[in-house]
């Protein structure tokens, strides 16, 4: 379990309990934040792309290349920050207690 | 008396019919021209459905029947356009190697689609007038070619609408296999001797000489074998080109060309009649074809691994070995 807190497109602050074992990407998307999360995982959507916050880039487990490659194409829609992440390669568990993500725009 | 070697007795028990993979190689798929521009028809080769095609411009292509995106089936209201073979569900478009070239309704492709093909295609040529499709169970690149074959190629020079297509239910190895099992041809055909026989091999050719020059037969992987009959002052050619139906049936097609004689000269009727005794009986010849005996073999018997060989039975370990090339992935298998 973990409270994470969501900078959702309108700029509304909400603090959200997720449960360990899942992603982020399936929380956002079931707590109506914006984050459709269209191909479950798979990395060929760009739907769940977050922001997250500074402090917490290095604390998260690196991108993997397929990351990369779909954040690169999400960045012809959308800004791309050195945040961006998508929200489906974060695995939730205690570590990310306290975690601060801002719901990018949509693609 | 010593103990009985039970296993020579009962290894029959654990024996299967054809325990091999489909192997590697090009295979025949059909005449080039039964697939006109923009036709699409599903064939089952390999062990599995694909979907056959003729792009507009006229390039063959050959896919797995299901969309990498919902598993819909390219070949049941699926179409050619232009260059590409659409799904019918929500219109994906591919290449005929296999790549992702238009969602019509994404924004972004996904990534992987930009990084390889997606859909499993077959890398395919057209030669011979026919259309032929390269295996290989890990999709590798072809990793040898087909040969200029002047019977089929040299326009002026060779005649002879002869072909056929025969089905046996055995795999591509076991009929192959025939070639230099020389000892059966006496005793199944009907020949007068068991004729000698020599083979080389190198790469995925094997070269086979039976009788001295009688019958000289080339194999270029598992799928084509061309065999020269040299007999009556004449050669006659036999282009043999199976293919895999499941790993327990086999197609095998033929075509029968010779030199293209005059009219009435004896020459064209040696040809001829070469031809016939190459297929089933023919007069005046003792020996008899593989269609008339070779299957009722083929079609029943099993696989032995371990067979029990004679002096006098022809190279047929050294043929297995040089064949187990064609299976990568099997090169410790005991059942092969």
């Amino acid at each position: 379990m973990a409270v994470v807190r969501v900078i959702g497109r309108d700029g509304s602050k909400q603090d959200l309990d997720v449960a360990n074992g899942g992603q982020l990407m399936d929380a956002l998307r079931d707590a109506s934040t914006g984050v459709q999360g269209t191909c479950g995982g798979m990395m060929s959507c760009g739907t769940c792309h977050v922001y997250v916050d500074p402090s917490w880039v290095d604390r998260l487990p690196p991108k993997s290349e397929d990351e990369s490659a779909m954040l690169e194409a999400i960045g012809e829609l959308v800004e791309l920050k050195p945040t961006s992440r998508l929200s489906c390669q974060i695995a939730v568990d205690d570590d990310i207690e306290g975690l601060c993500v801002e719901i990018a725009p949509p693609v | 008396m010593g103990t009985i070697d039970l296993k020579q007795l009962l290894e029959s028990q654990t024996l299967e019919r054809c325990p091999f993979p489909i192997p590697v190689g090009w295979y025949f798929i059909d005449y080039a021209d039964t697939l006109k521009a923009g036709e699409m028809r599903n064939v089952f080769v390999f062990d599995q459905e694909w979907v056959l095609f003729r792009t507009e411009s006229g390039k063959p292509g050959m896919t797995d029947p299901y969309c990498p995106h919902l598993g819909a089936h390219l070949g049941h209201g699926g179409k050619v356009c232009g260059e590409h073979i659409r799904c019918p569900f929500h219109h994906w478009e591919y290449d005929t190697e296999g790549w992702c070239k238009n969602i019509p309704y994404a924004k972004l492709m996904p990534p992987i689609a930009k990084k390889q093909a997606i859909l499993r295609a077959l890398p395919m040529v057209e030669k011979y007038g026919m259309m032929w499709a390269w295996y290989h169970p890990q999709c590798e690149p072809p990793s040898f070619e087909l040969p200029y074959i002047p019977e089929l190629e040299d326009a002026t020079g060779y005649t002879g609408s002869r072909r056929g297509s025969w089905t046996a239910d055995t795999c591509i190895q076991e009929i192959a296999e025939n070639g230099p099992d020389v000892a059966h041809l006496k005793f199944l055909h009907g020949a007068p001797i068991i004729p000698p026989v020599q083979t080389t091999y190198e790469g995925p050719v094997m070269k086979l000489d039976i009788g001295q020059g009688y019958i000289q037969g080339t194999s270029y992987g598992p799928g084509l074998n061309v065999m020269r009959f040299n007999q009556h002052g004449i050669t006659a050619t036999m282009i043999s080109y199976s293919v895999p139906i499941s790993k327990e049936k086999t197609q095998m097609n033929m075509s029968f060309r010779h030199v293209d004689y005059a009219e009435g000269t004896p020459e064209l009727a040696a040809s001829k009649k070469v031809i016939d005794h190459m297929i089933g009986a023919a007069e005046g010849e003792e020996s008899a074809g593989f269609e008339s005996v070779d299957f009722i073999v083929w079609n029943n018997k099993k696989y032995r691994p371990n067979p029990l060989l004679c002096d006098g039975d022809g190279p047929v370990l050294q043929f297995r070995k040089w064949f187990k090339q064609f299976y990568p992935g099997y090169e410790n298998s005991t059942k092969i």
